[in-house]
């Protein structure tokens, strides 16, 4: 990597602009296993530098993943002449890049050596043991899958302003799938979990046999329960459905790329935006949490990260910049920049976002709801520019008079997300990063994770009309 | 073939040859190379305004070993000789020691008929210059900001050119280049406090000489679609009709029935349907779906599969009658029949199940005639034109918010509205709630095809 460090710097020598060049070199492995069977096993290697450039103005960007200096030389200079030829159409040309604490040296996250260690074989063994364990719950399941992932990543970072970063990390995740029928109805569910770490953090919080049973269980349950009524309804969401709602109807709209297009949060900081119980933040790390599926040290422009409160007691405190965005905010980047492979530009994009918790238990809110539902296990979600979301639940449970009554069979929930904050009147102490193994989407995906507490909130569950 | 990809064709074809040797010669009994390459130009559109211009090649190579019926798979984005002998050498580990799965084949893949598209390659666009592309860009940029109230948040305008080969130890030799324009659009409404849900859209022109004008006309059709939404109000919640244009249709409906035509969830029972489901009435009289992969100008075009099967085009159902289901050669081993060209995927994953491009054939009634329909039938409806949720492919279920739809009532149009969900089953909507299918049918994203449909007894929640 250190070679790979000089021969970047080397290339970047020859540009008289601005100039980044970054080295990614993915190895994934994947084995999903279906019924018994072993659908997939395969690995994937993928690598070379993506070389971006500011001249006059205007971005240019070319990759290669030929790591000759000849070939690096040559991506320069066509990204140098794309920049020249798209400065010409530009009206508002880019500013000059923030001065910033910008990372150098080595950047490496824990379990990555020990994920490499273990032996595929040993991995694909514990995939299939735990599709059967998931299968052979119940008589009702008809069908059982689990799917492993994991990446290796390695990035050498150079710019010409001094950042040269070399950093490592692993991620992996693991999702499991049971489909259960009778008479007729079939049920589904999902169990996944996503981490940055080694192959036993994916397990800190339960044993692959506890998700294949969950897995199990919650299709079972799906399948006898009754469909919901459609309506406006007091919510209590669980960690990993605050986790949804933090990053796709909030965390999106204050990505400073849409803020400037004129998302919902433009002109909006400094203003009451939720409940004065709701505090949100973006963060590269999080204290107290190990392993997060978003962790990140440095981003892709060679930005440390940093915490960022977006939301500080229901007032809209700091939008999610890159170096780019944050010139035109005169404000400092916050390590945002992120791009899936090489051949990728950095994007604004999300790391781990959450609500803090709060000083309550789930067990009191619950106590002193009268009526509503605890909402649970997401089943994906998208929102918009105005904050609308739409967010799928698995499971969807009855609260009556302080207590949980009847399951029903799963729901999808929806509104204004700032509004939907604004409805906050508890938040558990009770807090998990909790997004499985799910990926944002931005034209490219990345990893991210999202969660917090237990919060209780009103929004519209989408049902049955009679 | 243009002059310009000979060398790459020469070097592409060169690397999947020593890969499926290298493959051989470290313990496979039969192997197969999935191999790309491709050239793009791409300027990025961003907060109003030009943001990125880039220029990228690459070739990525896969290579999937059977030794009996063990399966590996290794991929490498290089044909550099040591990577490639490093992933054949991997796909071979891999497959030592996965168990066996009897349905795993690698077959010789038979000859493209004549009748198959042949040249998806324009040269005037492998060859566009710069200065045309940003002139293109330019047209895309000037329709889109005319009114002042559409906000362009993101835009591409790439033009890319591609080979893709499948090559195997049997003796198949399949290789296809393209060349395509493809532009998108991300953007959303802006008038004063209203803001509308931010909307996409996607085009491809595979014809230098007929790209600006498709440009600049599905530029214009996005953005009144976009600022029609400024208009909004609530809708009530109800039970009953509800009209589904031709993206929901595609996006809630023919996705989710696609899962059932799949023939990896025949041969694993997980799908409403089974082989003995054949010839049998499965959906409404009205419904006929045809997977056709051979309309030049839609991106879902290709004269192979993923496994070098050459593709056709096919009814999956016919008049409510299903007809077939779409299968690789693993789906077709399980079920006893033969690969129908379905087989999907790229150079760095297995090879999958997929339709190219669904045509909903069109019904007998006009549009208007529909909508007559619903104004008769009830004081206050629905127009669904795009689709924010869930659809369980198990179950048929969806439930989900409508986008930017219409709210009828007393037989006209009111406005559009906002956080409103719908909820309903697929086999349901196609079955005995079908009232009825429009003559017109629009194609969506340059690919998938379908009329306008009425649907009773979908329940709308009003925010």
């Amino acid at each position: 990597m250190k070679s790979i460090s000089e021969l970047l710097e080397k290339t970047l020598t020859n540009s008289p602009y601005w100039a980044e060049a970054r080295y990614h070199r993915r190895n994934s492995q994947s084995v999903s296993v279906q019924k018994g069977l072993v659908k997939q096993a395969k690995s994937n290697l993928t690598s070379g530098v993506g070389i971006r450039v500011l001249v006059n103005g205007a971005w240019g960007f070319s990759s290669t993943s030929d790591l000759t200096p000849q070939s690096l030389e040559k991506a320069l200079k066509l990204a140098i002449d794309c920049a020249k030829s798209l400065s010409q159409l530009k009206k508002t040309l880019v500013k000059k890049l923030p001065e910033t604490n910008l990372a150098r040296g080595e950047f490496k996250i824990e379990g990555y050596e020990s994920l490499k260690e273990m032996p595929f074989e040993q991995k694909l063994q514990a995939v299939l043991k735990a599709e059967e364990l998931t299968r052979k719950n119940s008589k009702l399941i008809q069908s059982a899958t689990c799917l492993y992932n994991e990446f290796f990543e390695d990035k050498v970072i150079v710019t010409t302003d001094g950042a040269n970063a070399i950093s490592k990390l692993a991620r992996n995740e693991i999702k499991l799938g049971a489909i259960a029928s009778k008479d007729g109805e079939m049920a589904e569910s999902h169990e996944s979990v996503g981490k940055t770490g080694s192959w036993n953090c994916l397990f800190s919080r339960s044993s692959l046999n506890e998700m294949a049973d969950n897995a199990a269980k919650l299709a079972v349950d799906r399948l006898s329960a009754p469909r919901i009524p459609g309506g406006n309804a007091t919510l209590i969401l669980s960690p990993a459905m605050v986790g949804l709602l933090s990053h796709e109807a909030i965390g999106h709209t204050v990505e400073a790329d849409f803020v400037l297009s004129g998302s919902v949060a433009q002109g909006k900081l400094g203003t009451q935006v939720a409940s004065p119980l709701v505090t949100m933040s973006d963060s590269g790390t999080v204290s107290g949490v190990q392993y997060s599926g978003g962790e990140l040290l440095v981003d892709d422009e060679g930005v440390l990260t940093k915490k960022t409160t977006i939301i500080k007691n229901g007032i809209l405190n700091s939008y999610l910049h890159n170096r780019e965005s944050a010139a035109i905010f005169e404000v400092e980047p916050t390590g945002n920049g992120r791009a899936w492979l090489y051949y990728d530009e950095p994007l604004i994009r999300m790391r781990n976002t959450y609500i803090e918790p709060g000083n309550q238990s789930l067990d009191e809110i619950i106590a002193f709801t009268k009526e509503g539902y605890l909402v649970d296990c997401p089943l994906g979600g998208q929102a918009d520019a105005t904050g609308e979301f739409m967010f799928g639940a698995q499971k969807v449970t009855k609260i009556e008079n302080g207590k949980l009554t009847k399951m029903y069979r799963g729901a999808t929930i929806s509104g204004q997300a700032f509004e939907v904050l604004s409805t906050v009147d508890a938040v558990s102490k009770e807090f998990l990063l909790d997004l499985g193994s799910g990926y944002c989407g931005k034209g490219q995906p990345a990893k991210v994770d999202a969660g917090g507490p237990y919060v209780r909130c009103r929004a519209t569950i989408g049902g049955v009309q009679e | 073939m243009n002059q310009n990809l000979k060398p790459e064709k020469e070097r592409l074809e060169i690397a999947a040859e020593k890969l499926l040797s290298y493959a051989i010669k470290s313990g496979a009994d039969t192997a197969e190379v999935c191999g790309s390459y491709g050239i793009k130009t791409k300027i990025t559109l961003e907060k109003q305004d030009y943001h990125l211009a880039s220029s990228d090649d690459g070739y990525s190579l896969g290579i999937r070993v059977l030794k009996g019926h063990r399966q590996g798979f290794a991929s490498c984005n290089s044909t550099d000789p040591t990577e490639l002998k490093e992933a054949a050498i991997k796909a071979n580990e891999i497959a030592g020691f996965s168990p066996e799965n009897p349905h795993y084949t690698i077959q010789r893949g038979e000859n493209i008929p004549t009748e198959a598209p042949h040249n998806l390659l324009d040269p005037a666009l492998t060859d566009l210059s710069i200065q045309t592309q940003k002139e293109w860009t330019q047209l895309m940029v000037a329709e889109a900001t005319k009114d002042k109230r559409f906000k362009l948040n993101e835009g591409t305008l790439e033009i890319g050119t591609g080979l893709s080969l499948i090559l195997n130890s049997l003796g198949t030799h399949q290789i296809e280049a393209d060349t395509a324009a493809s532009w998108s659009l991300m953007g959303m409404g802006v008038e004063g406090e209203t803001i509308t849900s931010f909307d996409y859209f996607s085009e491809i022109s595979r014809k230098a000489t007929s790209t600006p004008e498709k440009l600049i006309l599905s530029t214009r059709k996005f953005v009144e679609e976009v600022l029609n939404n400024l208009k909004t109000g609530k809708s009530e919640s109800y039970k009953g009709l509800v009209i589904f244009t031709p993206r929901a249709v595609l996006d809630i409906l023919i996705s989710s029935l696609g899962y059932h035509l799949n023939g990896r969830v025949i041969a694993e029972e997980t799908g409403r349907w089974g082989l003995n489901d054949r010839e049998k009435r499965i959906l409404n009289s009205k419904i006929t779906l045809i997977d056709n992969p051979w309309y030049t100008d839609r991106a879902g075009c290709s004269s192979f599969d993923r496994e070098g099967t050459p593709t056709r085009p096919m009814s999956l159902i016919e008049e409510g009658v299903l007809k077939g289901f779409c299968l690789d050669h693993y789906a077709a081993h399980a079920l006893n029949l033969s690969s129908t060209g379905h087989a999907a995927g790229g150079p760095s994953s297995l090879p999958t199940v997929s339709t190219h491009t669904l045509c909903l054939a069109p019904g007998e009634e006009t549009k208007i005639g529909l909508y007559e329909k619903a104004k008769n039938a009830q004081k206050s409806f629905l127009v669904v034109h795009r689709y924010s949720g869930q659809s369980d492919p198990v179950t048929g279920d969806f439930s989900g918010v409508a986008k930017g739809a219409e709210w009828w009532s007393h037989g006209e149009q009111k406005y559009y509205v906002q956080e409103t969900l719908i909820s309903g089953n697929l086999f349901e909507a196609l079955g005995n709630d079908l009232m009825g299918l429009s003559k017109e049918t629009e194609i969506i994203d340059s690919d998938e095809e379908s009329p306008t449909l009425l649907i009773n007894n979908i329940s709308v929640t009003g925010g």
